[in-house]
């Protein structure tokens, strides 16, 4: 099994849900619509083999539309292969299926994602915040969030060029 | 919700107050070796369902290391698995020189071996240790410590520091193995063996150890996967994961060593496999040691690399790197990087995204023991108290892992 033969075979099975696929980094990296998310790391462990649920994590690039990204790294131990999909999400809508179901490492993986950006995960058992306190009222870390407080007029920042 | 509901039993609160009652096993509990929460219910003496809180240290690393140039985020890497902290560091660095695109030399790559399986001991030594004293054999604890001492002070030698090491540095090592160290590191390969074989013979054939082991906290290959599972864990479950083999870097690839493989998945297949592989690593600490080649131990990367203190005060071109550094002014190429490294307890990933930024856009810590902690409950249910002390011990849990 290869990059190419994975390609087809999700390129076959969901023609319009593969939005991009990019080979240029250290593994395959596939862009997924968010509605289909679930089908195809379904898929992936079903019919490809990748049992292996390595990281879940998000993302936020906020120049762009769909600012919210969730990153999920496979690994298909078998034939020693790591996956990167990507999914993006809106900031008014971000919603996306869990996989608890799929894998149960999720769990705690969609908390901290949950904890950190915001994003929801729907049918998610437990969506409670995981290493934040529980009063937190915002997601911490999204970019808008800087490091310090940025009223803090004690410190001056201005010749360290960060 | 309907899984939740099947792994959490729902009782009505009048037949709760009845049959069951509430225990809170932590934050802070001798037993638990950290700031681990568990709220256990229990009927009597068995555990009918455990809600683990974590987060109590929690100390932000990843928006940290969002705000800080790459050399600084070491220090942050110290503190997550602090019991083998090196791992943790060169593992940052493997991930940044995979980034930049940099090969490092075979030297560099055997003396990362030698220091990361040293870390690997270290970790094992504190876990298998610990199993022992949960269980009731405090003295194995004080002899394994003593040797732990000694590749503490091996730390010390190459880089100064004991616990959080902040060891080697982006492109090389800050300097080269000392014959101190390599008399050290030689002391320990004749003395540790000598004190392995005793403390194996204290616990692996005991039979009041063996019957508080086996079959505790055990979990099977299948679930082991499906909870993602890795390192030790992962291996007593049966399944031959080793990121070493799998995906080898730093030439891993050079040398001949074994995986031990446990069946059970249980408290006792994890010390065993524990055990096995601190011999696995001082076999190749020996080899690597053995073939260490000769050449420089950093690499020449001026962007990364501090120049040596002298030539700062002497050149130019070195003044003006050490100031770029040390100021975090350099621009690191556009990219997107996942490396991982077989940590003490597991694949240890960094998934790092750069922007072309002086800091990581991004930077997510795959830690193995905040992945697999998530399976304790399942592990535990149906166990009495003091088994799960020890499944929680044999797990080798870390705080501050957990908490990142």
């Amino acid at each position: 099994m290869d990059n190419e033969f994975i390609i087809q075979q999700l390129k076959e099975k969901f023609p319009d849900k593969v939005l991009k696929i990019d080979t240029s980094s250290d593994m395959l990296m596939m862009e997924i619509a968010k509605n289909a998310i679930c089908d195809v790391v379904l898929f992936l462990k079903n019919e490809l083999n990748f049992i292996y649920l390595t990281s879940l994590c998000g993302v936020h690039y906020p120049e762009q539309a769909l600012p919210l990204g969730v990153v999920y790294h496979l690994h298909n131990l078998q034939d020693n292969i790591l996956l990167r999909l990507k999914v993006f999400l809106s900031d008014e809508d971000p919603h996306i299926d869990t996989c608890v179901e799929i894998f149960s490492a999720a769990n705690w993986m969609e908390r901290e994602t949950f904890d950190f950006y915001g994003i929801i995960f729907d049918g998610h058992p437990n969506l409670i915040r995981i290493l934040n306190v529980e009063y937190m009222d915002y997601h911490p870390m999204r970019k808008e969030y800087p490091l310090e407080d940025s009223t803090r007029t004690d410190k001056d920042d201005k010749f360290f060029g960060r | 919700m309907q899984q939740f509901e099947a792994e959490h039993k729902i009782i009505n609160p009048e037949d709760f107050e009845k049959n069951f009652s509430t225990l809170n096993l932590g934050p802070t509990h001798p037993a638990t070796h950290g700031i681990f929460q568990n709220i256990l219910t229990m009927n009597g003496e068995t555990i009918e369902d455990a809600v683990q809180t974590i987060g109590y240290i929690h100390r932000a690393f990843e928006k940290i290391a969002e705000w800080r140039p790459y050399y600084q985020i070491t220090p942050l890497t110290d503190r997550l698995n602090y019991c083998s902290a090196p791992i943790n560091n060169l593992g940052w660095h493997m991930t940044v020189e995979k980034l930049l695109g940099i090969k490092s030399t075979k030297r560099i790559d055997y003396m990362r071996i030698i220091v990361m399986e040293l870390a690997r001991i270290a970790d094992h030594l504190i876990c298998n240790s610990v199993i022992g004293v949960d269980s009731g054999a405090l003295t194995g604890f004080v002899y394994m410590f003593e040797k732990r001492e000694m590749i503490y002070d091996i730390y010390e030698e190459i880089c100064g520091a004991r616990l959080t090491s902040n060891i080697g540095r982006i492109g090389g090592f800050d300097r080269d193995f000392t014959p101190s160290v390599i008399q050290k590191i030689r002391e320990l390969l004749v003395e540790l063996p000598k004190t392995i074989n005793q403390f194996e013979n204290l616990l692996m054939r005991n039979r009041i150890f063996m019957d508080r082991t086996i079959n505790v906290g055990s979990i099977s290959a299948e679930r082991a996967l499906n909870y993602s599972f890795s390192g030790p864990c992962l291996r007593a479950a049966g399944v031959d994961y080793d990121v070493r083999v799998m995906n080898p870097y730093s030439s891993y690839e050079d040398f001949d060593f074994t995986i031990p493989l446990g069946i059970n998945g249980d408290t006792y297949d994890r010390f065993c496999v524990r055990q096995e592989e601190i011999k696995q690593s001082l076999h190749l600490i020996k080899s690597a040691l053995e073939n260490l080649p000769v050449g420089a131990y950093h690499m020449d990367v001026p962007e990364f690399y501090l120049p040596p203190k002298d030539k700062v005060y002497s050149e130019m071109e070195s003044l003006i790197w050490h100031f770029k550094i040390v100021m975090g002014e350099i621009n690191v190429p556009v990219g997107e990087v996942y490396h991982a490294v077989e940590g003490g307890n597991g694949e240890l990933g960094f998934y790092l995204v750069s922007d072309g930024g002086r800091t990581p856009f991004r930077l997510h810590f795959r830690r193995p023991g905040f992945i697999y902690y998530q399976a304790f409950p399942e592990m535990i249910k149906g166990s009495v108290l003091s088994d799960a002390i020890l499944t929680m011990s044999s797990m080798n849990v870390i705080a501050g892992e957990l908490d990142a």
